[in-house]
C-alpha cells in the first residue's frame, strides 16, 4: 500500500519532463521484467523472446491505430491477444526442448521476428519506421499513471497467481517436470499458459511504447532488448516478485545516473548480469534478505 | 561450360568459402559444448575481439611499427588474434566458467550472455560504432580458372580452416591430451577417476575454441562490417550451425557449416542479403522440431 | 487393480522388458523384485507412464492405460516415487507437499487470480508431513534433508495425490536399519487404508516381511510369482540370485 502512494507522489517530486520520461520507461521496465519473470523464474524456462513480444505489441496497436483508425484501447487489446498467441506458437518449442536448446530456440524467435519487422516492409515501413505517433493520453505525467497503474495491477494479480495453487504448479515444473508428471502436472499445458501471458504482458508495454517515444523502429526490438530484461530479472532476483520491480528500478535508473560513462547502459547490464550470476544468483533480494539475517542476529 | 553451370559452380565455391569461416566460429562453440555441456553465448564476441585484434595488428604494429609487408602484416594479425583469442578463452574460463562448475545449467549460460553483453559494449566504448575498414591484401588478388572467380583470400580461408580442422583432428585422435579430451567430453567422472584432471582439460578446451574464434574473427575481418556487434551477426549463423550439425559433434559441425554457407551463398545470389539470417533461423527451428539432436544423431537419453 | 498383459519394450536393439504378464490384487502390497538390470524400473516406468510399451496392454480398474500419459494416469488414482529422487529442492518440505494437492485442487481459475485463493490443503499437508515423521520442519528446504528424510518426503508428496495404486521404486535404497522398519511400518500402514501398494525392490528384507505376493524378474522375462515363502525356496530364482541375498537368508 505504501508503495503504491510513494509511485503516485513520484512525478510530483521529479518534475523534470526528462526524469518523468525516464519514470515512464521504468515502469515499462517493470511490466516487461515481471512478464519474464513468470516464465524464467517461477516456470523455469529459459526464454530469450521476449523482444519479439514487445515489439508484436507495439507493431500491431501502432498499425491498427494509424492505419486502421481503431481505439487505442481495442487495438492494444488486439496487440496483446497477438502477442499472447505469438507466445504460444515459441511454447510448442519449449514444450520439446529443455536449457539451452529453448535459449536457442527463443533466440531464433526473437531474431526472426525482428527480421520481419524490418523486411516486411509494405506493413511495417521496415526501417524507415513509423512517425507522428500519438500516445493514448496527453502528457508524460498522464502516461506514467497509467502504465505504472497497469504495472501495479499486472503485479497484484501475479502475485495472487504465484502465491496459489498455480504457482506451486509453476514451480513444480521449473524444479522437475518428470515428477511433477507423477503429481499430475500436464507441463505442456501450464508451460503454454506461462508463455502466453508473459508474451501478452510484454506486448502490453509494447504498446505504449511508440507513442512514448513518438517513432517506431524496427532497432528498438532486437534482442538485445531481450537480454536486458533478463538482466533485470536476475539482478533483481528471480523468482520473486518483488525482484524483477527492483532490478528494473535499478537497471533503469543506474545508468543515468552514472552518465559520466557515456553510453555505457548495456555495458552497466552486462558487468550486473556477469557478477549476480556469478557471486549473488539470487539478485538483491538474495543480498537483502542475507543482510536483513546478519542484522537480526 | 553453361552460364547456369557456371553460375552454381561459382556460388558453390564461395559457399563453401563462407562455409568455412562460419565453421571456423561454430567449431569453438561445438567444442565447449562438448567438453563442458554448456554454450558459451560470448562466443561471438570472441569472434569480434579476435577481428579488432588483427585489424589493429595488420594495420598498426605489422606496417608502421615493425615494418612488415602487407601480405605479411595481415599473415602475422592472424597468429596474433589467435593467441588473444586463447588469452580471453583462458581469463573467461577462470572467471565464469571455472567456479560455476557445478550446480544448474542455467547460471553458466546467463553469465556468458553477461559476458557477452559486457565485451560488446566494451568494445563499443573503446572502439565507437563506426565500421572500421579491414582490408586484407589477399582480397585484392583474384584467380580465375574458366568462368570461376576466386580471391586468394578465400584460397587462404580455406586453407587456413583445413589446416585447422586437420590440427584439430591430430590433436584429437593421437596426441594423449586429445584422447583424455575425448574421454572427460564423454565422461566426465570416469575421467577424473582414471586421473585426467578435468578441470585442466576443460580448461585447455575452452582455450582451444577461444583461439579458433580469434583466427575466425581476423579472417572474417575484411569480410564482416566490423563494428564492436560484428560477432553477434555471425552468432545467429554459428548457433545454426552448432545445433544442425549436433551439439558437440565435430563432424557434424562442419558439415552444417558448410551447407549454411552454400544456402547462404545461394540465398544472397536470388533473395538478397537482407533475408539470409531469416532463411538460417528457420532453417534453425524446423531443425530443432524435426530433429533436435542435430544431422548426425548424438548420445544421452534421461535416465529416470 | 492393476493388469498387464504381455508387456514389452525395447530400446535400441535392448530389450527391457519382454512379454511380461502380471496382476496385482486390490488393497495387497506388491512386491516386483530381481537382480540388477531384471528391468523393473522398466516396467514400473510403462506402469506408471513414463514409458509407452512397444506392445502389449495395461488395464487398471477397468481402464485401458496403452497411450495415456502418464500426468493423467495420476487423476485415475496411480502415483509413484522414483528409484532416484525427484524432489523439488529448492522448495520448501510444505511447498513440496502441497504441489502434490495439484490434481485436487478444484478451485475456480478467476479465485486464484482475483482472490488471492492459497488452496485448502494446508492442513492436510502438515498431516502428511507428519505421517512420514517431517513433523515440525514445514519450512525447511527439501534439499537440505539427509537422505533418508528426503525419501520419505518423497512418499508424502506422491500421497497427497490420494492415489489408489501406490507404486514405489526401490525406496530401501540408501535407508539406514531404523528408516527401513519406519518405512515398512509406513507401507503396512496405506495398506491398511486401502491402498494398494506395488514396490519394485532389491533389498530381501522389506519383501519378505511385508509383501503378500512377489513377482520376480531376470533379464527383461518373468521367472516366478507367488506367496514370499514359494519364492524363497524357488530354484530358478535362488539361481538368478546366486550368491545374492537369498542364499543369506536360507
Amino acid at each position: 500500500m505504501i508503495a503504491i502512494l510513494a509511485v503516485a507522489a513520484l512525478p510530483w517530486l521529479i518534475t523534470t519532463p526528462y526524469w518523468r520520461g525516464i519514470l515512464v520507461v521504468c515502469a515499462m521496465n517493470v511490466l516487461l521484467a515481471l512478464s519474464l519473470n513468470l516464465v524464467l523464474g517461477y516456470t523455469g524456462q529459459l526464454n530469450l523472446g521476449q523482444s519479439a513480444f514487445f515489439g508484436i505489441g507495439a507493431y500491431v496497436s501502432t498499425i491498427l491505430v494509424k492505419t486502421y483508425g481503431w481505439n487505442f484501447w481495442l487495438a492494444a487489446a488486439a496487440a496483446v491477444g497477438a502477442a499472447g498467441l505469438l507466445g504460444l506458437a515459441l511454447a510448442a518449442f519449449a514444450v520439446r526442448l529443455r536449457g539451452h536448446y529453448l535459449a536457442i530456440a527463443s533466440l531464433g524467435f526473437a531474431v526472426i521476428t525482428y527480421q520481419v519487422l524490418i523486411n516486411w516492409e509494405k506493413v511495417t515501413e521496415g526501417v524507415r519506421g513509423i512517425y507522428g505517433i500519438v500516445p493514448p493520453v496527453r502528457g508524460t505525467l498522464a502516461l506514467f499513471y497509467v502504465v505504472a497503474g497497469i504495472a501495479v495491477v499486472v503485479y497484484v494479480l501475479m502475485d495472487n497467481l504465484v502465491r496459489s495453487p498455480v504457482g506451486d504448479t509453476l514451480r513444480s515444473v521449473r524444479e522437475d517436470e518428470i515428477s511433477a508428471a507423477s503429481l499430475g502436472v500436464n507441463a505442456a499445458v501450464w508451460k503454454a499458459f506461462a508463455f502466453g501471458i508473459c508474451a501478452g504482458i510484454a506486448g502490453l508495454a509494447g504498446c505504449f511504447y511508440p507513442g512514448f517515444v513518438g517513432t517506431l523502429v524496427p532497432d528498438a526490438f532486437n534482442i538485445v532488448e531481450s537480454f536486458t530484461m533478463m538482466a533485470m530479472v536476475i539482478v533483481g532476483g528471480m523468482g520473486t516478485m518483488i525482484g524483477p520491480v527492483i532490478g528494473a528500478i535499478v537497471l533503469t535508473f543506474l545508468p543515468e545516473l552514472l552518465r559520466g560513462f557515456g553510453e555505457s547502459r548495456l555495458m552497466i547490464y552486462g558487468l550486473a548480469l556477469t557478477l549476480v550470476v556469478l557471486f549473488m544468483p539470487g539478485g538483491m533480494v538474495q543480498a537483502w534478505l542475507a543482510v536483513k539475517a546478519r542484522w537480526s542476529s | 561450360m553453361s552460364d547456369l553451370a557456371a553460375l552454381v559452380v561459382q556460388q558453390t565455391l564461395n559457399g563453401v568459402y563462407l562455409g568455412c569461416l562460419y565453421v571456423m566460429v561454430a567449431l569453438g562453440l561445438t567444442l565447449i559444448y562438448g567438453v563442458l555441456n554448456q554454450i558459451n553465448f560470448a562466443h561471438a564476441d570472441f569472434v569480434t575481439v579476435g577481428a579488432f585484434a588483427a585489424f589493429f595488428t595488420a594495420t598498426r604494429l605489422a606496417t608502421r611499427v615493425l615494418g612488415l609487408p602487407e601480405a605479411g602484416g595481415y599473415l602475422l594479425s592472424l597468429v596474433v588474434a589467435l593467441g588473444v583469442g586463447a588469452l580471453l578463452g583462458l581469463a573467461v574460463n577462470a572467471a565464469v566458467f571455472a567456479p560455476l562448475r557445478r550446480g544448474d545449467e542455467l547460471r553458466p549460460l546467463i553469465a556468458t550472455i553477461g559476458v557477452s553483453v559486457l565485451l560488446e559494449n566494451f568494445q563499443l566504448w573503446l572502439f565507437g560504432p563506426i565500421p572500421y575498414q579491414f582490408d586484407s591484401p589477399f582480397s585484392r588478388e583474384t584467380i580465375r580458372i574458366g568462368r570461376i572467380f576466386f580471391t586468394l583470400q578465400s584460397v587462404l580461408v580455406v586453407a587456413v580452416s583445413a589446416a585447422s580442422i586437420a590440427a584439430l583432428y591430430a590433436f584429437m585422435r593421437f596426441t594423449f591430451l586429445g584422447k583424455a579430451l575425448r574421454a572427460v567430453a564423454q565422461d566426465r567422472e570416469t575421467a577424473g577417476l582414471m586421473g585426467i584432471n578435468p578441470n585442466l582439460l576443460i580448461g585447455l578446451t575452452i582455450v582451444i575454441a577461444s583461439a579458433l574464434a580469434g583466427v575466425a574473427g581476423a579472417l572474417l575481418g575484411p569480410v564482416l562490417v566490423l563494428t564492436p556487434f560484428a560477432g553477434a551477426t555471425v552468432v545467429v549463423k554459428a548457433f545454426a550451425i552448432v545445433i544442425i550439425g549436433g551439439f558437440g559433434n565435430v563432424q557434424g559441425t562442419i558439415l552444417a557449416g558448410i551447407l549454411v554457407g552454400v544456402i547462404e551463398a545461394f540465398t544472397v545470389q536470388y533473395l538478397g542479403s537482407g533475408l539470409i539470417d531469416l532463411v538460417v533461423f528457420v532453417l534453425l527451428l524446423a531443425m530443432l522440431v524435426v530433429r533436435p539432436t542435430g544431422l548426425i544423431a548424438e548420445r544421452k537419453e534421461e535416465n529416470v | 487393480m492393476i493388469r498387464a498383459q504381455g508387456l514389452s519394450k525395447s530400446f535400441g536393439g535392448v530389450r527391457a522388458v519382454q512379454d511380461i504378464s502380471l496382476s496385482v490384487p486390490e488393497k495387497s502390497i506388491f512386491a516386483l523384485i530381481g537382480p540388477n538390470g531384471a528391468g523393473k524400473s522398466t516396467l514400473l516406468n510403462l506402469l506408471s507412464g513414463v514409458y509407452q510399451p512397444d506392445s502389449g496392454d495395461l488395464v487398471f480398474e477397468n481402464k485401458k492405460l496403452n497411450g495415456v500419459p502418464a500426468y493423467a494416469r495420476v487423476r485415475l488414482g496411480i502415483a509413484r516415487t522414483f528409484q532416484k529422487i525427484r524432489l523439488f529442492k529448492q522448495l520448501t518440505l510444505l511447498e513440496n507437499v502441497r504441489a502434490g494437492f495439484h490434481i485436487h485442487q478444484d478451485a475456480p481459475f478467476w479465485e486464484y487470480l482475483l482472490r488471492g485463493n492459497t488452496g485448502r490443503f494446508h492442513k492436510e499437508a502438515l498431516e502428511l508431513l507428519a505421517f512420514v515423521g517431517l513433523a515440525g520442519r514445514a519450512h525447511e528446504r527439501a534439499g537440505a534433508l539427509p537422505y533418508g528424510q528426503q525419501r520419505m518426503l518423497e512418499i508424502a508428496r506422491a500421497l497427497a495425490t490420494r492415489p489408489r495404486l501406490f507404486m514405489l521404486d526401490e525406496p530401501a535404497a540408501g535407508l539406514n536399519a531404523a528408516e527401513m522398519e519406519f518405512l515398512l511400518g509406513l507401507l503396512e500402514q496405506m495398506r491398511s487404508r486401502g491402498i494398494t501398494v506395488l514396490v519394485v525392490e532389491h533389498n530381501m528384507d522389506l519383501v519378505m516381511n511385508v509383501a503378500q505376493r512377489v513377482f520376480v524378474m531376470d533379464h527383461g522375462v518373468a521367472l516366478f510369482e507367488g506367496a514370499p515363502r514359494e519364492v524363497q525356496a524357488n530354484p530358478a530364482v535362488i539361481s538368478a540370485y546366486l550368491g545374492g541375498e537369498f542364499a543369506a537368508q536360507g
